[in-house]
């Protein structure tokens, strides 16, 4: 038998050493033996199953994104251990060991590059795989729960590229910390800035100071986000890695179509492959670009515009449209609780181990590339992506000093002349608006259309439904443009020149709806002008009455196939997602700040 | 008679829910609950630091004669503040934004102040006209020391209109 193997003698003969032996407990020679041997008998590798369906290594499946963010999330520990043999968390030390690990240091400017890098390649990953997981139903029955922890892992990545952006204390790093921080301040109850605020809570004792550990970001707040970002965090991530590997391993892989195929060498070759090429691209990418640094940390001095990393850019510019404990704490969190949420108020079982299948659908004049297959989960989801990355969009690339509009490659100015005016809906016009926003979700159960047939005659719940839906939309336009163009500026004469709304907004140069119908009503005199806004009204009114009720049959079948608490979660999301749209609309087209503001309580919306 | 007969099985039904043999055994684990549990919270105090080694808030900005009228930017990048001389005296700006925190800057062209994170904008009077500020900006304390310089606290911050122009938070002044 020996004289068969082709190997030298010398490593021949350190095979039949005692050392070797308690290493390596079976040889390599490649066999069906071998091949499952080398899976079950390696600690690292034993995290695969020894065969997997052929299908599921496709790709186009899964596009390693799972592998990947794990791979990622290693060379992050890896460069972040050698980082800290360098790294002092103290505003003393921190920038000054920063330009050190930049310029000093034997190649420690590619490690900091790279770890930089790698965090970003990490959140555009994880991102990435959560959508997959999502289009191919992977978070379905009995993979719920692995959905669950993967929502939870997707926010500690978040949490750790925030507590990491601290670290070099730099201009970047302390303002984006500031503001995030500052979000803390705003969460209602126990923040000392937010709705509701606890009697007794202050600024050194709310929220904010727990999470900074002093009132103002320095060395308490380095040490503290030093702390989290190198031991607590990686260390609750492990556990939760470790709980997330376990489940796929347990819960079986999403794709079980196709002849089963060893994992070594197919699975793998292909990871090792994979692993090998994001080595060289993150390499490449940090001997090209550097890491962002910018000037010491200046406690008094903001960039202009200060700009967060731009997976927090979009949540930077949903701050924008909306008081903070609603864009930086409630919808962050209404945000997760609905991605957690996914699985168990989806109880479409189809669509598990593939992409949907797309189709042509007419949709009155436009012909819409959508979803055949789970129509509405897809496209909501993905709205709900493509939404979060328009504001990604808008903050990275329309938004100049002072958090201005400027088009993209439009140049800068610092000193552009800008007027900007917002103006609040009365109260009670906002409360209606909302109201009849929210109602726009009422579903008809079956019981009650069937009441109504027996009562009324066969068409009766389609008239219903008609004159709900329409009136609703007439409600809503009439909140909106009746207060706009009659209510008086509350701000006049102190704050504004103007002592109605309609000319606050109409001459602003921020609001081109209110602007176009301002200049157009003036031009046609009283009567005319009267008649246009009237007829905005019946045509916004009309618009928003027809979507609703365009939704109206699908709403009642998801309310019969749901029940009243999951169909009040998926419709509350819903809403609240189109309802951000909505909200943003209104600030860019009509200058819009509050629907409803009770300073006083902080609570605005 | 019927009382009776309902004590009894409330009584039995307490025993059979609680079980009399059980009870000290399962007193005892809920008092080691209770107790992991307390201890466990009160370790959130633990985050809260009882000493703060954070600068001072209250400063010496030196003699009011030395202010021109208008606002001052001669303090911000050392204190953060605006110093603002009218006529007739002196308020005090904390350059902090009340939406998020960071420091607006001070456009004299078009006589508002506009914070570089999220667009607010406020005029002269630190009251919100753009942006998503809920707030107007604070004023800070502001008097004369015995040495005749201005001393501004910054610990101390009102922004309610009328009561932000009176009292501690405005300094009358005259140059005779």
């Amino acid at each position: 038998m020996a004289d068969q193997d082709p190997s030298p003698a010398l490593l021949q003969w350190l095979k039949r050493t005692k050392l070797w032996k308690s290493i390596f407990r079976h040889d390599f020679s490649d066999t069906p033996r071998t091949r499952l041997q080398r899976i079950f008998g390696n600690v690292f590798l034993h995290l695969h199953p020894v065969r997997t369906p052929k299908d599921a290594l496709r790709v186009t499946y899964t596009w390693g994104m799972g592998g990947l963010s794990f791979y990622a999330f290693l060379i992050l520990v890896i460069t972040g251990i050698l980082l800290m043999f360098y790294y002092r968390p103290t505003t003393i030390h921190a920038f000054q060991d920063m330009k050190d690990l930049a310029y000093a240091v034997t190649l420690g400017g590619l490690l900091r590059n790279m770890h930089r890098w790698a965090a970003h390649l990490m959140v555009v990953v994880v991102i990435l795989h959560m959508i997959r997981v999502f289009l191919t139903g992977a978070y379905k029955p009995p993979r719920e729960y692995n959905w669950v922890v993967g929502v939870l892992l997707l926010v500690m990545t978040l949490f750790l590229s925030y507590t990491g952006y601290l670290l070099p204390w730099d201009q970047l790093a302390l303002w984006a910390v500031t503001v995030g921080a500052q979000m803390a301040a705003n969460t209602p109850v126990i923040g000392n800035e937010g709705p509701f605020r606890l009697p007794f809570i202050t600024t050194a004792n709310d929220a904010r100071f727990g999470l900074i550990g002093g009132t103002i970001v320095g060395d308490a707040t380095l040490i503290r986000f030093y702390v989290l970002h190198c031991v607590a965090v990686p260390f609750l991530f492990c556990v939760f890695l470790c709980v997330h590997l376990w489940r796929v391993r347990k819960d079986g892989f999403s794709k079980q179509t196709g002849e089963k195929v060893d994992v070594w060498p197919h699975l793998v070759s292909r990871e090792f492959l994979a692993a090998l090429l994001v080595t060289i691209i993150l390499f490449v990418w940090s001997m090209a670009l550097q890491a962002p640094l910018e000037e010491l940390a200046n406690l008094n001095v903001t960039p202009n515009p200060s700009k967060a990393p731009w997976y927090f850019v979009g949540l930077q510019e949903l701050l924008v449209y909306f008081d903070p404990w609603i864009a930086g704490v409630a919808l962050p969190g209404l945000i997760v609780a609905g991605l957690i949420c996914i699985p168990y108020v989806d109880g479409n079982p189809k669509g598990i181990g593939r992409y949907p299948a797309m189709g042509w659908k007419r949709m009155g004049p436009l012909r819409l590339w959508y979803p055949t297959e789970r129509p509405f989960a897809v496209s909501v989801f993905m709205l709900g992506v493509v939404l979060w990355f328009a504001l990604i969009f808008v903050g990275y690339y329309c938004r100049g000093p002072n958090w201005e509009w400027y088009m993209p490659g439009e140049l800068w100015s610092h000193r552009r002349i800008t007027k900007l005016t917002l103006k609040n809906l009365p109260n009670l016009w906002g409360g209606l608006l909302l109201l009849g926003y929210l109602l726009e979700g009422t579903p008809m159960p079956k019981a009650v259309k069937a009441r109504l047939i027996a009562s009324k005659g066969p068409n009766a719940p389609a008239r219903i439904s008609a004159l709900l839906h329409l009136g609703l939309g007439l409600v809503m336009s009439t909140a909106l443009i009746l207060p706009l163009v009659t209510a008086m500026d509350a701000d006049f004469p102190v704050r504004s020149r103007y002592p109605t709304l309609f000319e606050a907004l109409g001459r602003a140069p921020n609001a081109p709806v209110m602007s176009w119908l301002y200049r157009t009503v003036e031009g046609l005199g009283p009567a005319l002008g009267t008649g246009l806004i009237l007829a905005c009204i019946g045509v916004l009114g009309a618009v928003l009455g027809i979507l609703g009720l365009k939704f109206a049959s699908f709403k009642d079948r998801m309310f019969d196939e749901l029940g009243l608490v999951k169909y009040s979660i998926v419709i509350g999301l819903f809403l609240m997602m189109t309802g951000v749209l909505g909200k943003v609309m209104l600030r860019l087209l009509f200058g819009m700040k509050y629907l409803i503001a009770f300073p006083g309580l902080s609570f605005n919306i | 008679m019927g009382s009776e007969i309902t004590g009894q099985t409330l009584w039995g039904q307490l025993e059979e829910r609680f079980g009399r043999r059980q009870f000290l055994l399962k007193a005892g684990w809920a008092f080691f609950y209770l107790f992991l549990g307390g201890w466990l919270l009160s370790n959130l105090k633990y985050l809260f630091p009882n000493v703060l080694y954070e600068p001072t808030l209250l400063f010496k900005a030196g003699r009011p004669e030395e202010f021109p009228l208008g606002i001052s930017e001669k303090w911000k990048k050392a204190q953060r503040v605006w110093v603002v001389r009218t006529p007739r005296g002196f308020y005090c700006f904390w350059a902090r934004c009340t939406h998020l925190g960071c420091t607006p800057n001070w456009f004299e062209a078009e006589g508002r102040f506009k914070c570089p994170c999220h667009g607010s904008n406020f005029n002269a009077d630190g009251d919100v006209i753009a942006g998503p500020a809920p707030k107007p900006l604070w004023r800070c304390s502001v008097q004369l020391a015995n040495d005749g310089q201005l001393v501004i606290d910054k610990a101390r911050l009102e922004n309610r209109p009328q009561l932000r122009e009176q009292g501690d938070f405005f300094l009358p002044f005259q140059e005779s």
